[in-house]
């Protein structure tokens, strides 16, 4: 068990350290020279007036100043909370309103952020109070100071605002203990088993539990290097994420299911030509549910330039876990079931599939917890289920987060009795896990998660609709990402067409998200609980069943 | 090779467009906004820039995407920065 700074200075010793690629150009930095860095960055902090235990969020989209700034505000015990920087399609002010949300419930002390964002930090002060400074990462290079703070590995390492929704934000609080915890297993024989000859290769983001903890930090706590490549450098060329893989040699790169997609479908032929990817041992998946379909696909198109389909390691986890929670056996393909779809969501019991009658669901095996940590399928009185039956996940064991920061009621809603409730539904079968939807309303597109009531309080103060009465859902495509539904009810001022515009303008402003489909409803469909709360699956069972009424103005007499 | 005429870059946009929308038959029009009226999410627009980038040999910044939204802007985008290739 260690510190992540004292991660950083044993790595420090070795040779090794991260590459950088941006903008197709690689610059290697040495553990040793980001160390020092980092230093630099705890003195310019301790200077800036920041004392252990201040929290500070860091919006840096740069890999590099990003990690600088995180080590060197871990050396100075401060604890670091990482924030999505903007998104490229995106619209800044509802970016900023949102990330001020996140400031407001931090209590953070200061922000540090790019020069080209430092204003708009500054700005935000009267809103909240809480900063004291806000800081470039460019006036942040000074002598390296040297270590005065010695953490404890139940200090706070990281508060963590991935997995939570802008509008009621969540920071996961992770000790160092933690950390280590995670980082060790998924390094250690029941995980990687990393060698000496082991190197990295990523393009997730950092400000994401698997792109920051599984793929960055991972590497550095057993001394073994790292290529970072962009996010966006991905997204816009996938061969990019298999040309470094196969340049450097690498011999572990985890993504999300969607990843694999996007290769098979946008890899051309001619970038086939100059790929080897027969060092690639183990090729990780997780992040979202992981489809069978996408991994044999992946490993048809790519086995002619050496990709081996054992290479495949499914895997779940949640950042509430640090980010893996379980892990399939190396050098197996992945194993596969097909169960009945009508026992799996109406009894609630994973019954393997025989013959032809019924429709089949396929679901892949993300394997077991590491040692040291347990899980139990619960029903929803928190008992244990045998095998095959369908439950919530729970886990626990030291990688187990401590809280979410300053949010009593919802921690207590998810740490129960040392199990976390994870929210997520699945069963076991041969000792292994198989992760078959959600318990909680969560909308996935392409890895990333987005929760319904940050799309429903999005839109709501636009003109035209009626507050509160705004439901937003996702359902299956076959074989595509999940389809966007927003249904509301209009207030009658404002056209159909145009209220659906400016629904759709303002989703993809607030998070990039497509929506495939808006419904107006007449008053009262949308149905509330006695707590006021939308009742989101109903609405959505009425969807699929075609059943809901339209409502609304039509544009200057047109009918659509 | 003799530079293409905005007419041409219109019509390899739209081509472009339509080709990344496997989803759905689209008809761009130049006032059709990618977001709102084509259905593209982020991952798509940044597929169309790598298309784009291809098939008309330019190199367009990531920093440009937010303002860039309707298929006419798209156009007029890539029309400068083909022209600043014809005369750097």
């Amino acid at each position: 068990m260690r510190t992540l700074s004292e991660a950083l200075a044993e790595a420090a010793r070795t040779d090794e350290g991260y590459v950088f690629v941006a903008n197709g150009i690689e610059t290697r930095r040495s553990y040793a020279d980001l160390r020092l860095a980092s230093l630099g960055v705890a003195r310019a902090l301790r200077e800036a007036g920041l004392r252990p235990g201040d929290l500070a969020a860091l919006v840096i989209g740069d890999a590099e100043q990003f990690l600088t700034t995180l080590f060197g505000a871990s050396v100075a015990g401060v604890i670091p909370a990482s924030l999505y920087p903007p998104v490229a399609a995106g619209n800044p002010s509802a970016y900023l309103e949102a990330t001020a949300r996140i400031i407001r419930l931090a209590g953070a002390r200061a922000v540090i952020t790019t020069s080209a964002l430092r204003q708009q930090f500054d700005d935000m002060r009267p809103s909240c109070p809480s900063i004291d400074v806000v800081l470039s990462r460019d006036t942040l290079d000074a002598p390296p100071l040297k270590p005065d703070h010695m953490a404890s590995l139940d200090d706070i390492a990281l508060v963590q605002f991935t997995s939570g929704s802008t509008a009621v934000p969540k920071g996961v609080v992770l000790t160092h203990r933690n950390l280590s915890a995670n980082i060790d297993a998924i390094n250690g024989p029941a995980g990687l088993g990393s060698s000496t000859t082991d190197s990295a290769v990523s393009w997730l983001p950092l400000c994401h539990d698997m792109g920051l903890i599984g793929m960055a930090l991972g590497p550095l706590y057993c001394g073994r290097p790292a290529v970072l490549l962009a996010p966006q450098a991905f997204v816009k060329r996938p061969a990019e994420w298999l040309r470094a893989i196969s340049r450097h040699r690498a011999t572990v790169s985890f993504a999300p299911s969607f990843a694999y997609a996007l290769c098979v479908r946008r890899v051309k032929d001619r970038d086939l030509e100059s790929l080897d990817l027969s060092c690639w041992r183990v090729a990780g998946c997780g992040g979202e549910p992981i489809h069978a379909s996408t991994l044999a696909a992946f490993a048809e198109r790519f086995a002619p330039v050496g990709f081996r389909e054992a290479s495949f390691l499914p895997s779940y986890g949640l950042a509430e876990h640090v980010v893996a929670a379980t892990f399939a056996p190396r050098g197996r393909p992945p194993r596969v079931e097909q169960v009945s779809a009508d026992d799996l969501t109406e009894r609630r019991t994973a019954i393997p599939k025989n013959g032809t009658a019924g429709s089949a669901v396929t679901l892949v095996s993300c394997g077991r917890p590491f040692p040291g940590h347990r899980l139990r399928i619960v029903d929803e009185q928190g008992r244990e289920l045998p095998e095959r039956q369908v439950g919530e996940i729970t886990l626990a064991g030291p990688s187990v987060m401590q809280s979410y920061y300053k949010r009593d009621a919802l921690t207590a809603a998810t740490l129960r009795n040392g199990w976390l409730y994870t929210g997520d539904l699945g069963y076991v079968s041969g000792g292994e896990l198989f992760v078959c939807g959600r318990v909680k309303d969560m909308i996935i597109v392409n890895g990333r998660k987005y929760h319904p009531q940050d799309l429903e309080w999005g839109v709501e103060d636009l003109a035209g609709l009626r507050r509160g009465r705004i439901v937003a859902f996702s359902a299956p495509r076959h074989g595509g990402p999940d389809r966007v539904i927003i249904v509301a009810e209009p207030s009658g001022t404002v056209p159909s067409d145009i209220l659906s515009d400016a629904i759709r303008r303002r989703i993809g402003d607030l998070c990039g998200l497509s929506v495939d489909d808006v419904v107006l409803v007449p008053s009262g469909t949308v149905a509330r609980t006695t707590s006021g709360k939308v009742q989101r699956a109903a609405i959505k069972a009425r969807y699929e069943r075609g059943e809901l009424a339209t409502a609304g103005v039509e544009h200057a007499g047109v009918r659509a | 090779m003799p530079q293409p005429v905005p007419a041409q870059i219109e019509a390899g946009v739209v081509e472009v467009l339509k080709t990344v929308s496997r989803r759905r038959p689209i008809e761009p029009t130049l006032e059709s906004d990618l977001l709102v009226d084509l259905g593209f999410d982020s991952l798509q627009v940044l597929e169309v820039i790598a298309e784009l980038e291809d098939r008309f040999d330019v190199s367009i910044p990531l920093n440009d995407v937010p303002t860039t939204r309707t298929v006419a802007q798209v156009v007029a985008r890539v029309a400068a920065l083909v022209d600043g290739r014809a005369n750097a």
